[in-house]
């Protein structure tokens, strides 16, 4: 390979046939005479391409289609001519570059010799070891693409991070967010992943269907199942932002379900169905009980609370992670809840943990969102990306629609794993508000394939780097239904 | 400063320069353009392109030339075309001659179809006074070669085509062996290898040899040609008498023929045939190639082959470095640099 041109922070690279190399690749550019060296990342490649070269293949191709071709070609030219019309140009992006005392440095400002410099591609283990990128609790997400060497994120450059996992439908984010998850609970880790699509239960099985290494640390609640809480234990404040978020409850009538709340409490009888007949009979407007028993009613078909308080198997987080000290996920499954009853779910668990974590009663926490937007609330989102890392959740967002996470969220975003777009609207979006530049993020992430994805930010230390996920260990569920299968 | 200009410009008297400009140039050069062209019909030329009317010039017949106009009939039998076509370019010089890139092209088709095509080179020559003495060339001639490379290209175009030529006389048998270009004896022949002899080896195996000239030197044929100009279909004139007056060492039958309809050019030919039969060989040639725009499709074909393409020249470069222990010195446009980049 050579260097061509450089074109703003980009460089454009000849390449023939034989140099093996593809988009997201990295090369290693050193030159000769200053001994100072450049990393380059492919973001693009295209045909070396002339008006003349193209008015050849035109000619050629009309030529061998009008008659059989026979060749004397003594010095072989022809050869070489098939070789200059498969050269390629590789258009990189300058990334960093190996200062004279072998340091990584951001320093770019210096052009590599067009001439004497040696041009050859960077092994992924090669670019960690410049970008001293190592960690204590590895997570094997895949290969690198190309070299097809392991490839490992740190969970150490998860924690207290905020990170989106996203590309289009069938593009391998779930199988992604499940081999993170999976790896963080094996590493000790508490998570709590809000499953719209009941399928991370499979995390406790193998694909050939015997029980996973994590199968003891996997728990999996449904609403009635195992989802149900006690008003006691959700206490005031949680019930508060249900109520108000999820159900939209008015003041007035939040101001009288606590009344009722407390005499309840003073009774020692703070349940459900002492709630539906303290509301009958409780000397209020009929507008506001009204209010009260539609949103008794809601409450009741959730079958999130327990008649009983004294009911064996409710929920208490903190329970659940004291008890299981070597890591645990928890699965909350919403795939059958009503879109009010995820709502309802998602209000009351945040708050609950939240408090929890005030009260540093739990240890910090990994959320998983699959396609948040679709039960929290609009202004929820910029209390999970300030308030709530800081108390000790650190979410990762998993979607297909990128422009249903606000360019707020994107900015305070960590790290995103981007899989296949091939929509413009959302290339657009993505490449707008990503941690890399627009154009890698356009011309890499329309051509990954399936499975493949775009890794940017700390956990690759700002180099984006293409990883193939490694395939399916865990049982696959939540696939689409089919008809005709 | 004005006043050093101002000084020199009054030693020169210009109304006397003038005057003796137009008195000298006139004797030799006649400048008095409203008389000379005026009704003139006119076509703007354009260097290195051979542009003629698209009408032809529209003159009148010669009264005194009565040359017969025989149109020609397709013959419908299978008989191989095989035409052939050469190009040479200058690729490199160094301090004592230069190297030289020849591609030839050889076309064969029947019943209209070209079947197969064989592409033979590039290959290189080089010419400097140290080779140019095994080429059995006059010496005089032989430094004109060194001197001026459009020569020396038409040296080795010529004995590369008639080395050709000769193989294809030797090995087809009553097929039509098409050139580009009259057939004309030259003085960059190999004696063993001219044109004549491929015109015997033609009669020999009775095959039949065309050279077709896209255009011709001989303003003549332009007048000459009227008649063939208002015809309809392909025909051609009979002018023998006046080609072989003009031109010295040309071999077979010289003609000027119209391949297609009306608005098909006119163009030279030259006919090397059995029993001299014209006819026969020209409607063999009119069955068994594809005419297109007046020209036979296999002699185009021919031509595509064996120019050079711009990779092919790269490639060569890029051969000569990588292979025979050069050295490329940095070089420069003199007329750009003398002259500027204004492009005009």
């Amino acid at each position: 390979m050579k260097i061509l041109s450089k074109n703003g922070n980009e460089l454009i690279m000849l390449a023939m046939k034989t140099d093996i190399a593809s988009k997201g690749d990295y090369l290693i550019i050193e030159d000769e005479k200053s001994k100072r060296k450049m990393i380059v990342q492919i973001y693009d490649e295209e045909y070396l391409s002339s008006q003349s070269l193209i008015e050849d293949i035109v000619k050629d191709e009309v030529v061998t289609a009008s008659s059989i071709e026979n060749l004397h070609d003594p010095l072989n030219i022809g050869n070489i001519s098939k070789i200059i019309r498969d050269a390629r140009v590789f258009r990189a992006k300058i990334r960093a570059a190996i200062d004279l005392s072998g340091k990584l440095s951001s320093d770019v400002t210096w052009l590599p010799s067009r001439v004497y410099s040696n041009v050859r591609r960077l092994r992924i283990s090669e670019l960690d070891m410049l970008i001293e990128r190592r960690g204590v609790f590895p997570i094997p997400i895949g290969k690198a693409r190309g070299d097809n060497e392991d490839f490992e994120v740190y969970a150490e450059d998860l924690d207290g991070k905020l990170n989106i996992i996203t590309g289009k439908k069938e593009s391998g984010k779930s199988h992604l967010s499940k081999i993170l998850v999976k790896t963080l609970v094996q590493h000790g880790a508490f998570v709590i992943v809000f499953d719209l699509n009941n399928e991370y239960g499979g995390l406790a099985w193998n694909s050939d269907g015997s029980p996973s290494p994590i199968h003891e640390q996997i728990m999996v609640l449904e609403p009635g199942y195992g989802l149900r809480f006690s008003l006691a234990y959700c206490g005031k404040s949680a019930m508060y932002n249900m109520l108000k978020n999820a159900l939209d409850m008015p003041s007035a009538s939040l101001r009288e379900f606590f009344r009722i709340w407390d005499y309840l409490e003073n009774k020692q009888t703070l349940e459900v169905e002492a709630f539906g007949n303290a509301i009958n009979t409780w000397n209020i407007n009929e507008l506001v009980r009204d209010a009260l028993i539609s949103r008794y009613h809601v409450i009741q078909s959730s079958r999130l609370f327990s008649n009983n308080r004294n009911e064996d198997g409710l929920i208490k987080f903190e329970d659940v992670i004291s008890k299981k000290r070597k890591g645990t996920a928890i699965v909350i499954s919403m795939g059958k809840a009503t879109s009010i009853a995820r709502r309802m779910i998602v209000e009351l668990v945040l708050s609950k943990l939240i408090d929890l974590l005030e009260k540093v009663v739990i240890p910090p926490i990994f959320l998983f969102a699959e396609e948040a937007h679709l039960y929290v609330r609009d202004t929820y989102w910029e209390d999970i990306i300030t308030r709530m890392r800081h108390f000790g959740i650190y979410t990762t967002f998993i979607t297909n629609q990128p422009d249903a996470i606000g360019d707020g969220i994107y900015r305070q975003v960590d790290n995103i794993f981007l899989f296949n777009f091939t929509n413009d609207t959302d290339l657009d979006k993505i490449s707008k508000v990503s941690l890399a530049d627009n154009e890698t993020i356009r011309s890499i992430v329309r051509t990954l394939p399936q499975r493949y994805c775009l890794s940017i930010g700390k956990v690759v230390c700002d180099l984006p780097i293409v990883v193939k996920t490694a395939p399916a260990e865990v049982l696959t569920l939540g696939e689409t239904k089919k008809f005709f299968i | 400063m004005t006043a050093q200009l101002n000084f020199q410009s009054n030693r020169i008297n210009f109304s006397e320069f003038e005057h003796a400009f137009d008195q000298s140039l006139g004797q030799c050069l006649s400048s008095r353009l409203d008389e000379l062209l005026k009704g003139k019909k006119i076509i703007f030329s354009s260097e290195d392109k051979n542009l003629v009317p698209v009408d032809g010039w529209g003159l009148r017949n010669i009264p005194y030339c009565t040359t017969p106009l025989t149109t020609i009939q397709p013959r419908m039998d299978n008989t191989t075309v095989c035409a052939m076509d050469s190009s040479t370019i200058q690729l490199a010089e160094t301090e004592d001659g230069s190297l030289y890139g020849v591609k030839s092209g050889v076309v064969l088709s029947i019943g209209g179809h070209a079947l197969i095509h064989f592409k033979i080179g590039p290959i290189l020559f080089y010419l400097s006074e140290e080779t140019i003495g095994h080429s059995q060339l006059d010496h005089r001639l032989a430094k004109l070669i060194l001197i001026d490379s459009d020569f020396a290209k038409r040296l080795i175009r010529i004995r590369v085509e008639r080395v050709i030529q000769m193989e294809l006389s030797n090995n087809l048998s009553k097929s039509i062996i098409l050139v580009d270009g009259s057939l004309k004896s030259s003085l960059f022949e190999e004696k063993k290898q001219n044109i004549k002899n491929v015109a015997e080896n033609c009669l020999l195996k009775q095959n039949s040899m065309i050279g077709i000239s896209k255009s011709s030197k001989l303003r003549i044929l332009d007048r000459v040609s009227t008649p063939l100009a208002k015809i309809q279909g392909p025909a051609y004139m009979d002018v023998n008498l006046i080609i072989k007056s003009l031109v010295r060492n040309t071999v077979g039958d010289n003609l000027i023929a119209k391949f297609g309809n009306h608005n098909s050019p006119i163009l030279r030919v030259d006919v090397v045939s059995c029993n001299s039969d014209k006819d026969e060989a020209l409607g063999k040639l009119l069955a068994n190639d594809s005419i297109a725009c007046g020209y036979p499709e296999t002699l185009r074909l021919a031509h595509h082959v064996s120019t050079f393409t711009y990779t092919e020249i790269s490639c060569l470069r890029g051969h000569v470095l990588s292979n025979y222990d050069v050295i490329e010195l940095a070089s420069e446009d003199i007329r750009k640099t003398l002259l500027g980049s204004i492009t005009v």
